[in-house]
Formats: C-alpha cells, structure tokens, sequence
C-alpha cells in the first residue's frame, strides 16, 4: 500500500513521524509543497463552483497520485459543508483521469477517534494497537510543539526590528521537528526554538496591533491558501492570534469532547444571540470568535473563507449585527486572487485599526 | 386574529400545503407575499451580503415585502429530514441570517426541525411554536395531523397529475399561484429539468423556463413529478448513503430520468450553489455515461432570458438531429 494524504498544514510532518515509528516509511507518500502548480492541477479537474480547499486537495491528491500513491486519505461525514461530500467526488474525478487509487476516509463528523486510529492501523500492516497508540502520540506531539512555536511566531513577528527573522527560525524548526526521532529530541527542540525567538532583537517601545483571525479551518490553517497573510500582517506590525490550529483540533475533537469537554462552549455560548444552533462547517464558531476577540480587546477581526463558502456566508451576513463593533476584514480565498490585491487592502485596514486605536484607545467590553 | 406571513420562496415550493394548514388550524390567517418581481429582487440584494446566493437574497427581498402586512413571519430552520441528512448551511441559518440582515422585520417564528435529534426534540419545538396561537393541546395535536395528511396529499398530487408545484398550488390554492406553463403537454421530446424547487418554480428568476421548453416542443419533466420514494430510492442507487436533503431532487431524479431515457437534461443551479456545484457533477457523470445530452445552466442576478432561449434552442435542435444522419460536408478545397 502507498498512502497519499492531502496537503494540510504540518499534518504531513506528523504523519510522516508516525509512519517512522511504525517502520512503514516507504507505504507513505508524503505531498509536496503547495505551489502554483497544485492549485492549476486541482481548479483544471474540479467543478468551477467548487471551494477552495476542495480545489486545492484535490490538486495535491493528484501530485501525490503522479508519485505513485494507490490509496487516499480524505474527510468524510455529514451534518457539515461540502467537505462531506469530497471524498465521493474526488474519487470519481481520479477515477476519469486513470487513477486506480482507492480512499481511505476519515469520519470527522461521528467516530473521529477511531477512523483516525484505522488509517493508521492500515498505514501500519497490522502493527499492534500498542505500537500504533506510542506511534501516534509521537506524531501528535510534533504538531503540539509546532503550534507551540508558531504561537511565539505570531507574537515575534509583529515587533522584531528585521523582518523575517522570526518566519527564518520557524521554518528552521520545522525542519528539525521533522528530522527528530525522539519525545525528548522534540521536546528540546521546541525549547531551544522557543528561546532564539526571544532572544531576537526586537522594538521594546513598540505596542503593536492585535488581530485576530477567524473563518473556515482549512483556509486559516494552510498559509498557502491565505497567502500568508499572518507573515504579511506581521510585516505591518501586527500581532496575530488564531485560536484554531490542528494541535487544538486534534485534543478536543479526538479525545476531550469524548470526555464530555465542549471545546466552543463559550465561543458557541457568545454567539447564541445571533446564530442559537450549528450552520454547518466553522459558521457559529466564527461569529462567536469575533465576539470573544473583542471581549479580549483585539483592534480587529480577519475573517477567511473561501469563495462560496456556505457557514461562512451565514457568518459574514450576520457579523455586522454583533453589539461589539469590532472591525471585521473579510478576505474571500479562491484561485483568483492576487497577492498585490490582498496587501492593499490588509494595509488600508491596518492604517483604519491604528486610526481607531489612537481615537479610541483600547476598548475593552464587558464581559458579563 | 394574528397573522402569519410566508415569504414565497426557498421552502415555500416544497412545505407551503403543510404550514398554511397548520396555521389556520391554529386560528391564525396566512399572509403570502406576492410572487418574485423585480422590486423584490433588489430590494433582497440590497441587503444581503454579496457572496450570498440569488435564492436567498430573492428570500430577503420576499420578507421585506412582508413587512408591517403581519405580526409574524415564520421562517423555519430545516436542519435535518432525517438520519444524516441535512440542509444547506444557508437554509439551516436563514432565520439567524433574516434577524441580522432585517432587523425591522416582526417576530420570526423559528422552530428548529432537526429530526437527526429525534422525535421528542421535533415535537417540542412544534409544541413551542403551536403555543404561541393556542394552549389547547389537542387542537394543536389536529393541526398536526390535518397538516401532515395534506402534505402527503399534495406530493402524491404532483407525481400522480405530473404536474410542477405552482401548478398544484394553484389547483389548492387558486388566482395567486399562477403557472404559465401547461400541464402534459404533448411534445415530441422530453426534458428533464433538475434544479431545485425554489429554482424550477420561481418563474421570475428561471425566465419561465418551463414554458419556453414547452413552447419548442418538449414535455419538461420536474422532480416533483417522479414519486418521492422512486426518487430516494434512485438517490441511494447512484451515490450510496445520502448526505443532503436535496440528494433526491437532483442527484436522485437525474438517475430516475437517465433510467427512463429522457431525451435530455437540463440543470438549473443558482450561482454559488454549495451542493449544487457537487450534485451537477454526479448528473453530468451520470448523462456522459448514458450518451444523454446534457445542458448545465446557472441563474444569478445578471443572468437574461434572451441569452438562456438561445442556449435551449440550440440544445433542442442538438437533439432533433441526434440521430439524423447529416450530409457530408464538403471539403472547403480541394
């Protein structure tokens, strides 16, 4: 068997890392990075409405395929957007284009524990279920560490004196993650990384903006489909914070809410008076962060979707309606969109925030 | 008496039988808007953000025009219709969308019909909505019934005459549900029409579509016309478990229809149609499969009547010459 999986996030570095503790290394095609050429190969085979992270999975389940990949893991599940149903197309379009791979799919809606557990249980040839626990954990404590580090990242990056510096170290770190073998090596790692990045020269005086960003998981997660744009609003002297990361997804979806944690128990709470039950997809959670964000005093909101997202159109209408009047940009994400185009209009909103902010001062609302 | 106003639009196609029944059982008079004309639509663009699809933006433009004519608007959230099913995220949060889009607009009546909660969750939501009218339990429990029972009536209606819902609306309900195209009329080809509901009955946003088929010759099939369990069972036949609420109405009857050899398929989807955009693919696999001639049409707010005859024109005539063997041209030069 020769596993491909989608190009998310670090999900590949983690992947990767469990099919090293596993001995199965060679059943495992890990995706190449997303360039230009995944998002032609995927908007030249998709269906012309189709969104965005539809687009560029498939883009990067072609590439994978070309390397000779016969099995594909994808999300499956109801109750949520059109992700539940891209497994079942992207099968038929490989199909057409004479792949004979089969999809391996992972219910992200019902038993997300134990598809997950299965995938690698096949990756694995029937390893024992003690080898694939040890093996997994290892793999999630890469991405822990990694959103460790990238939440320093966030911090660094809107204050350091030469810029770049900040995302030069991450990536380095990215490496060595990559590279480790051991807890305790990824352990070391984060903390030597965590150490560099505070040790680089930054502007004591500066009291940089804060934003925070919101929207669907997998244009907020994958830089390349936002172009980068928490890199780019650090460029300007913004502090970003995102509270959804692949680290948190996968300790509230695959073991806490089991638990009976409710991983958006306040942000679902915030959000009742204008959106009261789920719209599918990241649509309530969206608003509710918006909420929280300016609770916590953030200048403002950006808020990610791909072109023709349906939660996050139920979101954008009924954002403006919120008491909090915190500034929302909202940033649409399809295959159309240039980089010049984005930066314009990220620095009219960063010049719109230090306005308000010297207006206003900082507006803290009630919490209660 | 209070009044209840039902924006004509979305659901309406589909549910309007059973909610008018269930309100006037309740001693409550229904309120209808009038049907999609142009000062509807801008008004619901207007308002809504951008992105938003042309349905639901006709569904605000509807509202609006109910405004200040009753003392509420019922707005349901169709979540689920049963195990693992649901509805566009649109649909799921129109009344949270019509709140902060509208907000001068009456009380929303909003029940939440999601039957993936189960029953109890289902009837305490009716049991919340009925008793805001009554709080004489068995007058509700009637009006569930008789509601139901004419649901039931008016889809059986639909596939036994083969007729669209404006048609059967207008057979129930008279003057203000006016269909211009005929019923069975007797054409040489026959079209199948995929779209939803909301969509293939809406004549101001399909440019009349149906009639204009029918005017060049075509016996236009609809998937009210094919029995729901033929078309769930054809749904599951073609893609395995279902996982929208509108799996049916395209994915489904476009199997029943490829099965009864139509002579061709037209899709109709509102640009930006979520499910849509998956759901065509399936159809149009399906028609490639089947040699079926095949015409995908998407509607939005710019979309003109003249540019969509000219497009079925030529799909008709492709189609009358499928077959006929045409003579050879003649090389340019020789």
């Amino acid at each position: 068997m020769k596993l491909g999986i989608p190009h998310f996030g670090n999900v590949s570095v983690s992947i990767k890392a469990i099919a090293q503790q596993l001995g199965a290394t060679d059943s495992l095609i890990i995706p190449p990075p997303m360039t230009q050429k995944t998002l032609n190969l995927g908007v030249k085979y998709s269906p012309y409405e189709a969104c965005l992270p539809y687009k560029l999975t498939l883009g990067s389940l072609i590439e994978t395929c070309e390397l000779g990949a016969n099995t594909l893991a994808q999300a499956r599940g109801s109750g949520i957007c059109r992700l539940g149903y891209y497994a079942k197309n992207q099968e038929q379009i490989l199909r057409d284009l004479g792949y004979s791979a089969k999809f391996l799919t992972i219910d992200i809606s019902h038993n997300k524990l134990i598809s997950v557990l299965r995938l690698i249980k096949n990756l694995a040839n029937d390893a024992s279920w003690y080898e694939i626990s040890s093996a997994f954990f290892f793999g999630i404590s890469k991405l822990f560490a990694l959103d460790k580090i990238e939440k320093v990242v966030q911090e660094i990056r809107a204050v350091e004196l030469e810029k770049g510096t900040a995302n030069k170290i991450y990536h380095e770190a990215i490496r060595n993650i990559d590279e480790a073998t051991k807890r305790k090596e990824v352990k070391d790692i984060t903390k030597e990384y965590i150490e560099r990045l505070n040790h680089v020269e930054k502007n004591n005086k500066a009291h940089p903006l804060k934003v925070g960003i919101v929207g669907e998981i997998y244009v907020v997660i994958e830089p390349f489909a936002n172009m980068d744009i928490e890199e780019e609003l650090g460029k300007l002297g913004v502090e970003v914070e995102r509270t959804m990361t692949l680290s948190r997804w996968v300790k509230y979806s695959l073991f806490l809410n089991y638990l009976g944690a409710d991983e958006w128990r306040k942000v679902h709470h915030l959000a009742k008076p204008y959106i009261d039950h789920d719209v599918g997809g990241d649509g309530w959670e969206s608003v509710g962060e918006k909420i929280l964000f300016a609770h916590k005093g953030f200048d403002g909101i950006v808020h990610l979707a791909p072109f023709t997202c349906m939660p996050e159109i139920v979101a954008q209408n009924v954002m403006p309606s919120t008491r909090e009047d915190i500034p929302v940009l909202a940033v649409i994400c399809d295959e159309q969109q240039g980089k010049q185009g984005l930066l314009t209009r990220l620095e009219a909103f960063v010049d719109l925030l230090e306005f308000r902010r010297r207006k206003n001062g900082r507006r803290i609302y009630n919490t209660r | 008496m209070s009044k209840v106003g039902i924006p004509r639009a979305l659901l309406y196609y589909q549910y309007y039988p059973v909610w008018r029944s269930f309100f006037e059982h309740l001693g409550a008079e229904v309120v209808t808007s009038p049907p999609t004309n142009r000062t509807i639509l801008t008004a619901g663009i207007s308002r809504a953000v951008a992105d938003t699809c042309l349905p639901v933006k006709v569904f605000l433009g509807h509202t609006m025009s109910l405004i200040g004519k009753c003392d509420y608007i019922f707005i349901p959230s169709m979540t689920s219709f049963g195990k693992k099913t649901y509805n566009c995220s649109k649909i799921i949060g129109l009344p949270n969308i019509t709140r902060a889009v509208l907000p001068e607009c009456p009380i929303i009546l909003d029940p939440n019909i999601d039957l993936e909660k189960g029953r109890w969750y289902f009837y305490h939501q009716i049991y919340k909505l009925a008793s805001r009218f009554t709080s004489n339990s068995v007058k509700m429990k009637k009006a569930i019934d008789v509601a139901w029972q004419k649901q039931l009536a008016y889809r059986k209606k639909m596939s036994d005459e083969k007729i669209t819902s404006n048609q059967a609306l207008f057979d129930l309900y008279g003057s203000s549900h006016s269909a211009s195209s005929q019923k069975n009329p007797q054409g040489n080809l026959t079209i199948a029409l995929l779209g939803h509901p909301y969509i293939t009955n809406d004549e101001y946003l399909n440019h009349r579509i149906i009639y204009h088929l029918q005017n060049m010759g075509a016996n236009v099939l609809t998937s009210e016309m094919a029995p729901q369990t033929a078309i769930d069972a054809a749904a599951t036949r073609a893609v395995g478990e279902t996982h929208w609420a509108f799996e049916p109405d395209i994915i489904g009857a476009g199997q029943y229809y490829t099965e009864m050899k139509v002579d061709g398929i037209i899709t109709l989807s509102a640009f930006g149609c979520g499910p849509d955009s998956m759901m065509i693919v399936w159809v149009e696999h399906r028609a490639k499969e089947t040699k079926t001639p095949f015409l995908p049409l998407s509607l939005d707010e710019h979309s003109s009547g003249g540019a969509m005859l000219t497009r079925l024109e030529a799909f008709l005539d492709m189609i009358k010459r499928k077959g006929t063997k045409l003579p050879t041209p003649t090389p340019a030069y020789c």
